[in-house]
């Protein structure tokens, strides 16, 4: 990258606005400059719009509640084990029967209990376990198989607890033909088709080939997991974990030991802010309009100033083109970057769709306009930003295994640096996956807040560009700045004050994020309070007015320019003079 | 075809079918295929299909009996279990399918089938409809149908 790019970054983290600048005291200007009660916040905080004092009791229970367990293979066998031993021992019956009835209650120990207790005949019947035999033969030397009809000896022919004889090469093809049709095999009855014995593991081991041994074995492993409500196997592909949920009201989300993160409620990746229904109803729509998508999906566009095209390569959205025009653009909105996080000239953000439309900012604008109709070019705006988060997450997730597999070995070596010590590196990127993470499914959250909710649009678009911006920071700092020192060919005295913006950035930025989610989770209820002039104690009495942090808080306090006298400031855009909530004024 | 190394069920199997044939039923192997059955069955009295002599098709796979055999109507017949193409909804055709059941007990429970219609698990949907919302009518059709197709000439 040009040295322009790197100056205009290396002064961000000094001058980054007051929603990021949470590394040094920020807590405790609050504490001497608005005298809320603070409760043990330690980690920074930047004015974010939300009541964390009012909520810590949730929030901890968030944090530390972790509400379901990943189990490897071994784990699953011997909690299966476990049960069937529980069930065996408290009914008095073989394992293998204890085996059959958990199948059948799905594995629930208390069913089986239950039903057990409440009518031991009749479970007994339905399930197939029958004390005595039906089928007395005759104690002649030889018998006749039912199914091939051969005479054999005795000792050549099997029963299940029933009675009924048949051959064993009978009962070998009549369990292989079951177990090769699929997990019904687990509930296999006697041949016989008045009887309903079970037929259970120990006459599969005793029967069966050993090929078809192992596959009952894994169909019965299989059933423990996925015939069982508490528990289901991560969704990754070719992850053999499994995940057990206990109810709760934590989050739904899980991270398996393969490190992919899913929702347990509907197993699609894990998609904290939005809720299930939404992403439901959003993955739905992107299929019904994945045909009219396929032009945005693209992955070059033309330089606003040069009109070369130009591929995105990196991950952040911050582009320059090409020498000689070295335009530098934002990948998004094709604005000027000049224009994106700027103190002067107004605050305005790749995010806010409204503004841009409204002023007919771009000619892609234009060209959609005329193209498509209204919801349609609404749904492309935040399709495409989706889209673009995913793919930008995606790029990171490769980027952060081959930082792991190759750059942080070349980076210790000419860094002169142990490996221990740029853990701040993963930790970034890791970070930096996360956001692009939440950050995409902001858009689907945008796309369905109503319309006619104008204040809470306004304040989510608001949060969504600091959030938007925050990110692009550190992404830059982790890729750009980073690939600095990567290709030094001395170790850089520089170095240190890297790692301390870059682990600072990471934490800002955890912080924010981790502030933002609870925000939208929440569904932006300090808006709906209208915080500034709200008597307390509102709807939900959880939130007991005007707890929502000066949206200025700065480290320069009131002085600063981006300060409001109210304290609903995070609603209001910077460009404008006068609150939207309360029509306060800033100073 | 392979008829040398037939499973010695499917002969005993056969054997019996010739020796000790069900009432109303018969079945006999093809002579080039011996896994390959022509059947007759009688519609049974107090039936609409009373009268009709049906011939039906019935093959044992290779699978047999581990395996249900391949079963199907050559007759035309008017029934909410049985569609145009003559395939047969019937449970021991399909899930229920034991290797301690036999030819002679599938074709019983064909036979009883016919006079016991059942529209609740149809397989042709709009006879299925027709028996329930007009039986008396319906009913009249499978007569109708059993005079047009079935009368053994
Ligand atoms: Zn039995
Ligand atoms: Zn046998
Ligand atoms: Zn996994
Ligand atoms: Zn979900
Ligand atoms: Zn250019
Ligand atoms: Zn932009
Ligand atoms: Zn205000």
């Amino acid at each position: 990258m040009d040295s322009e790019d790197d100056m205009h970054d290396a002064n961000d983290v000094e001058s980054q606005d007051d929603f990021y600048s949470g590394d040094t005291g920020v807590a405790s200007d609050y504490d001497d400059g608005g005298g809320y009660e603070e409760e043990e916040e330690d980690d920074g905080d930047y004015c974010f719009g939300d009541h964390e004092s009012d909520d810590s009791e949730d929030i901890t229970s968030h944090r530390q509640q972790q509400n379901y367990t990943i189990l490897g293979e071994v784990d699953i066998c011997q909690r299966q084990d476990d049960d069937i031993s529980m069930v065996s021992t408290v009914l008095s019956i073989s394992r293998v029967g204890a085996s059959i009835l958990l199948r059948h209650y799905n594995w629930s120990v208390s069913k089986v209990h239950d039903a057990w207790f409440a009518d031991e005949e009749s479970v007994r019947r339905t399930v197939g376990l029958l004390e005595k035999p039906v089928n007395r033969p005759l104690n002649a030397g030889e018998l006749t198989c039912g199914i091939c009809f051969e005479n054999y000896p005795r000792n050549r022919m099997n029963s299940a607890s029933c009675g009924h004889q048949f051959c064993n090469a009978c009962w070998r093809g009549y369990i292989g033909t079951s177990i090769n049709d699929g997990p019904g095999c687990l509930m296999l009855r006697c041949p016989d088709p008045s009887c309903g014995a079970a037929i259970g593991q120990d006459m599969i081991n005793l029967l069966a080939t050993d090929e078809d041994k192992e596959k009952y074995n894994r169909y019965l492993l299989r059933s423990y997991i996925e015939d069982n409500k508490k528990t289901k196997w991560c969704p990754a592909p070719g992850c053999e974990f499994a995940v057990e949920f206990a109810a709760g009201d934590g989050s739904y989300d899980v991270s398996c030991t393969c490190s992919y993160n899913f929702c347990w409620n509907c197993t699609e990746e894990a998609h904290r802010p939005v809720d299930c229904s939404t992403v439901s109803k959003w993955i739905l729509k992107n299929s019904a309009e994945s045909e009219n998508m396929n032009w945005i999906l693209a992955n070059s566009k033309p330089c606003p100033k040069c009109k070369r095209p130009i591929e995105k390569n990196q991950g952040c959205m911050h582009i320059t083109c090409s020498p000689p025009c070295k335009f530098e653009f934002c990948w998004l909105c094709l604005g000027a970057w000049s224009d994106h996080g700027e103190r002067t000239g107004g605050f305005y953000s790749c995010n806010r769709y409204e503004t841009a439309k409204q002023e007919g900012v771009y000619d892609e604008a234009e060209r959609r306009r005329e193209m498509a109709k209204n919801s349609l070019e609404r749904y492309t705006h935040y399709y495409e930003r989706w889209a673009t988060n995913q793919a930008s997450r995606q790029k990171a997730l490769s980027d952060l295994q081959q930082m792991q597999t190759v750059q942080l070995e070349k980076l210790s070596d000419k860094q002169s640096q142990p490996e221990s010590q740029l853990k701040f590196i993963t930790e970034a990127w890791l970070q930096i996956v996360e956001c692009r993470r939440v950050l995409k499914w902001t858009y689907a959250y945008g796309y369905y807040l109503p319309e006619h909710e104008t204040a809470k649009k306004q304040f989510f678009e608001y949060l969504q560009g600091e959030a938007e911006a925050g990110l692009e920071r550190l992404h830059k700092c982790a890729e750009k700045e980073l690939q600095v020192f990567l290709d030094a060919e001395t170790p850089s005295k520089d170095f240190n004050e890297f790692r301390t913006k870059l682990a600072g950035l990471t934490s800002v930025t955890r912080n924010y994020f981790e502030n933002l989610v609870r925000a939208l989770e929440n569904g932006l209820e300090d808006v709906n309070q209208g915080s500034c002039s709200k008597t307390p104690g509102g709807k939900s009495g959880k939130n007991k007015g005007g707890k929502t942090k000066d949206g200025g808080g700065s480290k320069s306090g009131l002085d600063d320019p981006s300060c409001w006298s109210c304290r609903c400031s995070p609603a209001n855009p910077r460009s404008k003079k006068t609150c939207g909530q309360c029509n306060g004024h800033r100073p | 075809m392979a008829n040398s190394n037939l499973p010695r069920r499917i002969i005993k199997e056969t054997q019996r079918l010739l020796s000790e044939p069900a009432p109303g039923i018969s079945a006999s192997p093809s002579e080039d295929n011996m896994r390959y059955f022509n059947v007759m069955i009688l519609g049974p009295t107090q039936s609409p299909y009373e009268g009709g002599v049906f011939k039906l098709e019935l093959f044992l796979p290779e699978e047999y009996p581990m395996a249900a055999p391949k079963v199907r109507f050559l007759t035309k017949i008017y029934h909410p279990n049985i569609d145009k193409l003559g395939r047969i909804c019937l449970d021991i055709l399909k899930d229920k399918w034991s290797p301690a059941l036999q030819i002679r007990t599938v074709l019983l429970s064909i036979q009883a089938l016919l006079s016991a219609p059942n529209p609740d698990d149809p397989l042709s949907d709009n006879i299925a409809k027709h028996w329930k919302t007009n039986e008396a009518e319906a009913v009249e059709t499978a007569k109708e149908w059993t005079r047009l197709y079935a009368s053994g000439a």
